[in-house]
């Protein structure tokens, strides 16, 4: 949908660079199609030509942000490579050692700073997540079923006579009935607006975000245009993504909400609470008493908001998940620039979802797994995940956690503002866990054909120059 | 600022090991000294002292220390030609008056201290959390407020350049000691209780 606002904008002043579109990988800028299913699948390189011998056959099949989802396409594959993988490619030595810290140490290595603690650490991740085995990651999205499979097929072909590559891990994934996550929320709804990338989805209060900040090549919000990792080559459109699998503990939530509620209306009334948004996704700021069907669906209406108009919290907790993960304008009087701190989500569930009413666990893994991705990865997600979700000082809550994610230990709090005396949620589980992540670049068209090109004993002094 | 850390307490053997260094030691310094690190020992082992493992020291950001959810941050750097003067002008109109400072929230203290016949500047301050995360914002948010106290150093590089990280790490000194009253108390959560405190009072006031 066209946002007027926002189209009467680009045309009265001259901005950024167009985005070349043509180039960056569509995972990066695109929804993904509605109704969807695929696989993630992670492959080990344990032969640098095998592998780009690899990469040259998959190209083809990779798609662009301009063309992804002609119809006559089956499916659509992202791809996206760890620093180990990047090493197994035979990246040369400068261009590995000009990459930032976080991505060159890998997720697990943060684990401290993220606050994967406990159950969260990734000693206790699904493998192969957090080990050097994860090189290369392939997101391969399909309408449906029998697409899948042809695209699976191309796929396979890429490497199924190459000895050196080796499937590591398949994960299918799939829509839930009416877009719902397994929690029994509307996902996907809201994604920053990249300037220059098209008409916005949907209306909304909030201003258009520079592409440098989720692509490489263009000026950020700090109006600089990133100079590593080098060369050029390698990182013109591309980006960052922080792929993070979670468990969804549906019958703990489920449990938690009827045993702090009397009232099955009172159950939905703190699970909106939580998330900031009814089932339905119609935002709580917009109808603070009862979930409104026909807002939640309507992409004029459901981020057409701002927290303004809710200084006390009395509609929208300051500590609900969408309000701590995208504050708008909440902490405008604060030091922080929340347009530092944004990322593009592209999210998808697996498992099946526990039928409606049950409270008892099915044993059933089930969750989702979310795409983080940004040209920033520590001042976008890590940021975001360390100052926002796992700490509440930010919002003078002391160490309050985000209630949906956060990493709490069944003593966790959730102050809900209320007149005359707020109500404050206690003993919160984590609902949530996190099963594994990774740290993944994920590079232009032309970059991806610069690395499938690299030649065996190319000189590090190569790039050095540029 | 991210307000929680994981600490471990230490085994008994690792401290009678470091008792035994400091008795060695201190053996070797004057009479007084010894006496008081007896009286010292006696209590620390009483455990009267013993505290929290939350309240002990760890480490803050690169370089600094931290005590619970409050780190610190010291460094002694150079002055610029002229800065030592310019800054003393500044902070002497300033008169104490640091309200810009409210804003970021996360601030408990500040001290500019001139070493050396005004040839460098000691810098000490006690902050929530960590510096280094929200660098990026300040040099959005406030950047004159950082720039026009520290252009006075040498090679200060602008809180806008990202070399500014580096400077301050290049600079900085650890403390090896350090005394916090409340770690467990970010600035936000000292204004949250005085307000809540207020109220209590006011409550009380109105019902005696
Ligand atoms: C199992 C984990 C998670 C669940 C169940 C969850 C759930 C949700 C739901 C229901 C929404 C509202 C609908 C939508 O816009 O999609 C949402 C929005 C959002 N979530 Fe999450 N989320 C999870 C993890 C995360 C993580 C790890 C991050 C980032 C650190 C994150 C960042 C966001 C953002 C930025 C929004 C948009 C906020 C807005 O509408 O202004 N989420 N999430």
């Amino acid at each position: 949908m066209l946002s007027i606002k926002e189209s009467a904008g680009e045309t009265l002043s001259m901005r950024a660079p167009a985005l070349e579109t043509s180039d960056i990988q569509a995972t990066v800028l695109r929804p993904r199609p509605k109704p969807y299913c695929g696989e993630y699948v992670v492959l080990r390189i344990g032969n640098a030509e095998q592998g780009r011998e690899m990469l040259r056959r998959v190209l083809p099949h990779i798609a662009p942000a301009d063309e992804w989802w002609a119809p006559s396409a089956l499916g659509w594959l992202g791809i996206a490579f760890t620093f180990e993988g990047l090493k197994a490619l035979g990246v040369p030595q400068a261009s590995l050692d000009s990459f930032p810290i976080e991505f060159r140490q890998g997720m697990a290595a943060r684990a401290a700073i993220l606050h994967d603690f406990g159950a969260n650490a990734p000693a206790n991740w699904e493998y192969p997540f957090g080990t050097p085995d994860v090189h290369v990651a392939l997101a391969i999205y399909a309408k449906g079923n029998q697409d899948l499979q042809e695209v699976l097929e191309i796929a396979r072909k890429s490497h199924h006579d190459l000895p050196q590559i080796a499937v590591v891990y398949r994960m299918a994934f799939g829509e839930l009935p009416e877009g719902r996550n397994p929690f029994g929320f509307k996902d996907g709804l809201h994604n920053p607006h990249v300037e220059g990338s098209g008409p916005a989805a949907t209306t909304r209060e909030e201003p258009s975000i520079k592409p440098g900040e989720f692509v490489m090549g263009y000026p950020d919000e700090r109006g600089e245009t990133a100079n590593v990792p080098i060369p050029l080559e390698l990182r013109r459109n591309g980006t960052f993504v922080a792929i993070r699998k979670f468990y969804m503990d549906v019958a703990a939530f489920r449990k938690y909400l009827r045993a702090q509620a009397s009232s099955p209306e009172e159950e939905e009334l703190l699970a909106a609470k939580m998330v900031g948004r009814w089932r339905s996704g119609a935002p709580l700021v917009l109808t603070p008493d009862h979930d409104d069907p026909s807002l939640g669906g309507d992409a004029n209406r459901n981020n057409n908001f701002r927290y303004a108009d809710d200084k006390k919290g009395l509609k929208c907790p300051f500590s609900a998940h969408i309000r701590r993960v995208n504050p708008r304008d909440a902490l405008k009087d604060d030091v922080v620039a929340t347009n530092l701190h944004h990322f593009l989500r592209r999210g998808t569930n697996y498992g099946s979802p526990l039928p409606d009413g049950v409270l008892e666990d099915d044993g059933a893994e089930r969750g989702g797994v979310f795409l983080l991705i940004g040209a920033h990865l520590q001042r976008q997600f890590e940021f975001v995940q360390s100052q926002w979700v796992t700490d509440g000082n930010f919002i003078s809550h002391g160490t309050e956690q985000d209630p949906l994610i956060g990493n709490n230990d069944g003593e966790g709090v959730f102050t809900i503002p209320k007149v005359p005396v707020r109500r404050r949620l206690q003993g919160l589980p984590s609902f949530v866990s996190v099963r594994g992540g990774e740290y993944c670049f994920m590079p232009g068209l032309r970059a991806l054909r610069w690395i499938a090109d690299l030649k065996p004993m190319m000189e590090a002094d190569d790039v050095r120059s540029r | 600022m991210t307000t929680q850390t994981p600490t471990r307490p230490e085994s008994d053997q690792a401290v009678e090991k470091k008792i035994a260094r400091v008795r060695e030691l201190y053996a070797t310094g004057p009479e007084v000294g010894k006496t008081a690190l007896e009286t010292l020992i006696r209590e620390l082992k009483s455990g009267s002292s013993r505290r929290e493992p939350a309240t002990r020291m760890s480490s803050a950001g690169r370089v600094g220390s931290r005590q619970g959810k409050v780190s610190e941050l010291l460094f002694i750097v150079p002055f610029a030609p002229g800065g030592a003067e310019r800054l003393r002008a500044l902070l002497e109109l300033r008169n104490g008056d640091f309200s810009d400072t409210d804003r970021v929230g996360t601030v408990h203290d500040m001290r500019f201290v001139f070493l050396d016949n005004d040839t460098k500047l000691l810098f000490a301050t006690a902050y929530d959390g960590e510096w280094d995360p929200y660098i990026g914002d300040f040099a959005a948010t406030i950047p004159d407020g950082l720039d026009v106290l520290f252009s006075a150093c040498e090679g200060w590089p602008g809180i806008r350049n990202p070399e500014v990280k580096d400077w301050i790490a290049k600079y900085q000194i650890p403390a090896v000691g350090w005394y916090v009253a409340h770690p467990d108390l970010t600035v936000r959560d000292i204004q949250r209780l005085k307000r809540i405190g207020k109220a209590a009072e006011e409550f009380l006031d109105k019902i005696q």
